[in-house]
């Protein structure tokens, strides 16, 4: 029988070296289930105990201890890496084509027409402008007579109007909401709205016209509002849609609800008002029609003229959505091809 | 209107202005310019004379030509291939170098024979082919005997060196359809004197004929008895001025009426004085029958068209045309000249009615200055008795049942400025007043009187001054403020939050929204009209049957964007709208939704087939969305009889007796109908008005429960029949513990007797006072199972 301490050295030196072959997960539960399992050489070194004379007990226990340690620390050491290298391996494993797409939802597109009224929606009920809705089915009387049409203006003519019968009809203008707004005006209270809405003329549908179009009214009526009150606010509200360097100028127009009147250019955005295809050479564009409030209008809505003033404006829905997309058809619109609806989305 | 810049030179000194930039003026103050156009376009020209003219040996159609080109320029030989080329006929040449509109004049050879120049036709140096007659348009001009060998100036000479401008006028100033008015707008923004020719009434006696009228659209009738007159062809200015302004050339007499048009803008029209019936004519508005116009169409008249009556016989429908009986033409020795103000409401009326409308016709619709008869008749007289020799001119009572009083309109400086938010100076605004011809009187204070000039009839009160004002001073003379309103309140409105908060989440989840025609067919008027029934609006006067009804539902319109789309190889679809839905009685505002295909979630290899549940997944969604429990409402199976909605497949959302929503699954044959083939295709049409207009309370926190809940599963086999709700009722009011009941799985088919399906649910119970124990928990169980079986004589496979 070799001597206690050689029987030590021997079962940790056999450990070791088995050790240092296991590699694998599997290797390594084998090796423990040899080297460190009840009766292995290595657990059975206290059963020397006894031949050990009573003062050197306490140092052999300890040095079989100590051997016991120095070999599950090893293994340890092994064990974590080869868990890991499996863990490695099995992720591996587990690999996916990245470039698959991902289960990801879009956001619905909006109509170019639905994205304009909104934006232009929120850009007045930021300036503290209600919003009015008005319907599209009116009458001659506040689609025309209240709004300073008389009945022999060339305006109400059967080629301008669908006529719903003798005194009803599709509201050629969101004008209409002007006189709705005065009228309901109980206390004859200040004004500041917008009413967006449809509209409805009889034109043949082509690449400019259609039967159907949208408009965007504003109307504001208090004490001493003038036309520079419109200026200012057309002005705010065209930085606000196109951007703080585009400017506006006024030409004077014609509209029988409104005295002066005015067209609106805005300063072309593409050339910056130099002169370009898209403002066919003149540096601007006109985008809405606008004006101070005709007298008679706000005498027939129930407002004293001689008290209260106000402006109005009207902007085309489509022609803001065509000027500002590039469309080059009204028609596109109202068709609602996805392929042309694809590039129009909500941010 | 046509401004021919020639005629416009002869009122106002425009020699230090360009065309362009009056236009631009004009375009500022509210007369928009559309075209500048030059009557016509060529250089190096100068005017031949054919002396000799042979046939050229190798061509069946062309000439040699030796031309004479004056003594700068001497002879040339021109090859030409005109027909009416020959010998003594005075040609326009263009010279070597000569830029015209199509080509480059240069020497060459033509079969074999040198070529030096080109003889033109009035269209080759860029003259509008509309204003040239068919000799014209036939060959090369030939220009009068007398013309000028040697002339350079051609253009000059033929009057074509004229520009025009075409303003689009706007319905407030019809003044502008007249000349001098023109030039005085001009003078106006220029700040430049006006002179307007002068015409002394050569009037020599008094005639018998007589006017009248017996209608207020008539109020004024003036006229002129012009005898032994000579027709011959105009003088050439006199056609110039004609033909720039768009009106052809006939003869002197009918020429001069044209040519006070152009300039008054007073209509001026002429009778053969011999051949009407009596010496009078009488402005009527009761005659029906037949009427044959100069045109020689017969043209059926009724009550209300006005009418110029000779005795029994209608000389004129009024302000429109002639009669073909008593128009003027070359034999006419004795003329009535007619200047007379009618009704634009009535001409139009009558014009739109007939589709028959003239120069004339036009300038009444638009309204004329109904004061300067006396004025036009003397010119028109002057006229006559210069270019037709007139040997005698009479006058003739004017009827006149009009006020002709000025306007004149009160208003103050501050007014303006308070109107306008300006700040300008009396003297300003006066002065360029005055410049408008407006005839100023100052008042008290600040205030004034403006008389109006009769021209001006769009002017009627002190806006209008604010107005002429600001437009002839310029808008940029404004400065931008903000108004500051006192208004109750901004912005969007509950109401209108939330709808704009419906939309967003229906974009969100992936549908897009679209905007469709209101206006649908006779077959849409009445599709899917579940939500809103009855008669919809009809358009009296529609333009095409494809929108003669106002629709009442949605659901029409979107399939035919579906189908569009399909048809265009689109294969999965989900869209909505959002519209007004108006009928005679009832207002509405509905949203529509169509989805066609599959919803793919991962590109296109992950789909999941739109259906019944899908459309109810949104539905599910806008309720929470806005707050309302599904428990408000009643959802109810919809069985279709038109083929328009699957019979199983559909239910319909109520609230009482109110319809809220159908939502469900195509129709096979309506598929087909839509061109969707065998696509799934699931639909919604919601009644939003009435959603958005309920009331929902409050949020109110909820405090996580003290105590646990339990959960526990069960499956069992039941009736096809039964459905989710009915078990979900009746276990959840068993007991007051059983806090809710979800389902889990729902499966037919193998290991599943057939007309039965399985059901997996799990049920969540809690008591707010105290933890629930196993044997509570087991109880209420053992409840539910005997219920399911009893009820349901369902059979329970696992608990």
């Amino acid at each position: 029988m070799d001597d206690p301490k050689a029987q030590v050295a021997k079962a940790k030196e056999e450990a070791l070296s088995a050790l240092a072959s296991a590699n694998t997960v599997e290797e390594l539960t084998a090796w423990k289930n040899t080297y460190l399992a009840k009766k292995s050489p290595l657990s059975q070194l206290m059963g020397l105990m006894r031949q050990i004379p009573a003062e050197e007990k306490a140092a052999f226990g300890k040095t079989v201890n100590d051997a016991r340690q120095e070999v599950e620390t090893a293994f340890e050491a092994k064990k974590e890496q080869a868990d890991k290298a499996a863990l490695e391996a099995k992720l591996k494993a587990e690999s996916i084509d990245l470039t698959l797409p991902g289960r990801h939802y879009d956001v619905g597109k909006t109509n170019p027409y639905w994205l304009v009224v909104d934006e232009m929606s929120a850009i007045f009920a930021s300036m503290g402008f209600s919003i009015v809705e008005g319907r599209d089915v009116e009458t001659d009387h506040y689609n025309f007579e209240l709004l300073n049409v008389p009945k022999d203006h060339p305006a109400r003519d059967m080629q301008d109007t669908f006529y719903l019968g003798d005194q009803l009809l599709l509201r050629t203008q969101t004008s209409a909401a002007q006189a709705h707004t005065m009228l309901d005006s109980k206390d004859k209270a200040p004004i500041k709205m917008i009413c967006p809405g449809k509209c409805y003329r009889r034109d043949d549908d082509d690449a400019t016209h259609s039967h159907q179009f949208g408009q965007i009214e504003g109307l504001v009526v208090d004490k001493g509002i003038s036309m520079a009150d419109l200026k200012g606010t057309l002005e705010r509200f065209v930085h606000q849609l196109f951007g703080e360097k585009r400017q506006i100028r006024l030409r004077s127009s014609y509209f029988p609800f409104t005295e002066p009147s005015v067209e609106v250019d805005v300063s072309c955005a593409k050339c910056g008002g130099k002169g370009c295809n898209i403002c066919k050479g003149t540096g601007w564009i006109e985008i809405l029609g606008a004006g101070e409030v005709h007298p008679n209008v706000l005498r027939m809505c129930g407002y004293d003229p001689e008290v209260y003033s106000g402006f109005a404006f009207g902007v085309g829905i489509e022609r803001i959505a065509m000027l500002r997309y590039g469309i080059d058809d009204i028609r596109r619109i109202y068709t609602n091809d996805v392929r042309f609806l694809k590039d129009f989305q909500e941010k | 209107m046509k401004i021919s810049w020639n005629w416009l030179k002869t009122f106002v000194d425009l020699s230090d202005v360009t065309p362009e930039e009056v236009a631009s003026r004009l375009t500022f103050a509210g007369v928009e310019v559309d075209a500048i156009t030059p009557l016509s376009k060529a250089d190096h020209l100068v005017i031949g004379e054919i002396l000799s003219c042979v046939p050229h040996p190798d061509s069946n159609h062309l000439h040699i030509l030796q031309v004479d080109e004056g003594k700068e320029f001497g002879i040339h030989q021109i090859v030409c291939g005109a027909p009416n080329a020959r010998t003594g006929l005075k040609v326009i040449v263009a010279r070597e170098g000569a830029k015209l509109p199509e080509v480059t004049i240069e020497k060459s050879t033509i079969r074999g024979v040198e070529s030096d120049g080109m003889c033109c036709a009035l269209y080759e140096l860029g003259v509008d082919k509309k204003r040239l007659n068919e000799k014209q348009l036939s060959g090369i001009e030939e220009l009068p005997s007398d013309a000028p060998v040697g002339e350079t100036n051609v253009l000059g000479y033929l009057g074509l060196d004229d520009v025009i401008l075409e303003p689009d006028l706007l319905a407030n100033r019809p003044d502008l359809n007249a000349m001098e008015n023109v030039a005085q707008e001009v003078g106006c923004l220029l700040d430049k004197p006006v002179t307007l020719p002068h015409y002394e009434d050569p009037v020599n006696g008094e005639s018998d004929f007589r006017v009248s009228s017996k209608v207020a659209a008539c109020p004024t009738f003036g006229a002129r008895e012009i005898r032994g007159i000579t027709t011959a062809p105009s003088p050439l200015w006199l056609k110039q001025i004609l033909e720039s302004g768009g009106v052809r050339s006939i003869n002197n007499v009918v020429d001069i009426g044209n040519f006070v048009m152009l300039l008054t803008g007073q209509p001026i029209n002429m009778y053969d004085a011999d051949k009407l019936e009596t010496r009078s004519l009488e402005v009527r508005d009761d005659y029906q029958g037949d009427f044959v116009a100069m045109d020689e169409k017969t043209y059926a008249l009724q009550a209300k068209d006005l009418v110029v009556c000779s005795g029994k016989e209608v000389g004129c429908l009024a302000g429109i045309m002639t009669s073909a009986s008593c128009a003027v033409t070359e034999n006419t020795k004795n003329v009535i000249i007619e200047a007379a103000t009618f009704a634009g409401a009535s001409i139009r009326h009558t014009s739109r009615r007939l589709g028959l409308a003239s120069e004339s016709s036009a300038r009444f619709v638009k309204g004329i200055n109904p004061d300067q008869t006396a004025k036009v008749l003397t010119i028109c007289s002057a006229l006559m008795k210069e270019l037709c020799q007139a040997k005698e001119v009479l006058s003739i009572p004017t009827y006149d049942a009009a006020k002709h009083e000025t306007k004149v309109i009160a208003t103050s400086l501050s007014y303006l400025n308070g109107r306008l938010g300006t700040n300008l100076a009396e003297d300003e605004v006066l002065s360029v007043l005055r410049r408008d011809h407006m005839g100023i009187t100052k008042g008290d204070g600040d205030t004034f009187t403006v008389a109006v000039p009769s021209y001006r009839i769009d002017m009627d009160g002190a806006a209008d001054v604010s107005e002429e004002v600001i437009r002839l001073l310029g808008y940029d003379r404004i400065h931008s403020k903000l108004p500051i309103v006192e208004t109750a309140h901004g912005g969007f409105n509950e109401k209108q939050k939330n709808q704009l908060a419906v939309r967003r989440y229906l974009r969100d989840i992936g549908l897009s929204e679209v905007i469709t025609y209101s206006l649908v067919n006779q077959a849409q008027k009445d599709a899917f009209a579940v939500l809103t029934e009855g008669e919809n609006y009809q358009v009296i006067n529609p333009l095409t049957e494809d929108h003669e009804y106002l629709r009442k539902n949605l659901l029409a319109s979107l399939l035919d964007v579906a189908s569009y789309n399909v048809a265009h190889q689109e294969k999965n679809l989900a869209f909505f709208e959002v519209s007004d839905v108006d009928t005679p009685s009832t207002k509405g505002r509905h949203l529509a939704m169509v989805e066609v295909g599959e919803e793919s979630l991962q590109g296109s290899w992950k789909k999941v087939p739109y259906d019944f549940y899908s459309v109810k997944g949104v539905l599910e969604g806008i309720l929470n969305l806005l707050g309302f429990t599904m428990s408000r409402f009643q959802l109810h199976p919809y069985v279709d009889t038109k083929e328009e909605f699957h019979p199983a497949r559909t239910a319909i959302l109520t609230m009482g007796k109110q319809k809220i929503a159908v939502l469900g699954e195509l129709h096979p044959n309506a598929k087909k109908r839509y061109g969707l083939g065998k696509a799934p295709v699931a639909v919604m049409e919601l009644d939003l008005d009435t959603l958005l207009s309920l009331r929902t309370g409050a949020p109110k926190a909820s405090l996580p429960p003290r105590f646990p809940s339990v959960t526990r599963d069960l499956a069992f086999v039941v009736d096809q029949k039964v459905t989710f709700d009915d078990i979900r009722r009746s276990i959840v009011t068993l007991n007051k513990k059983i806090h809710s009941v979800e389902v889990f799985d729902v499966y037919q088919g193998e290991n599943i007797p057939s007309g039965k399906k399985s059901m997996a649910i799990s049920i969540t119970f809690l008591d707010e006072e105290k933890t629930l124990t196993d044997g509570e928990v087991a109880t209420l169980m053992k409840n539910i199972q005997d219920t399911l079986s009893t009820k349901f004589l369902a059979e329970v496979r696992a608990a």
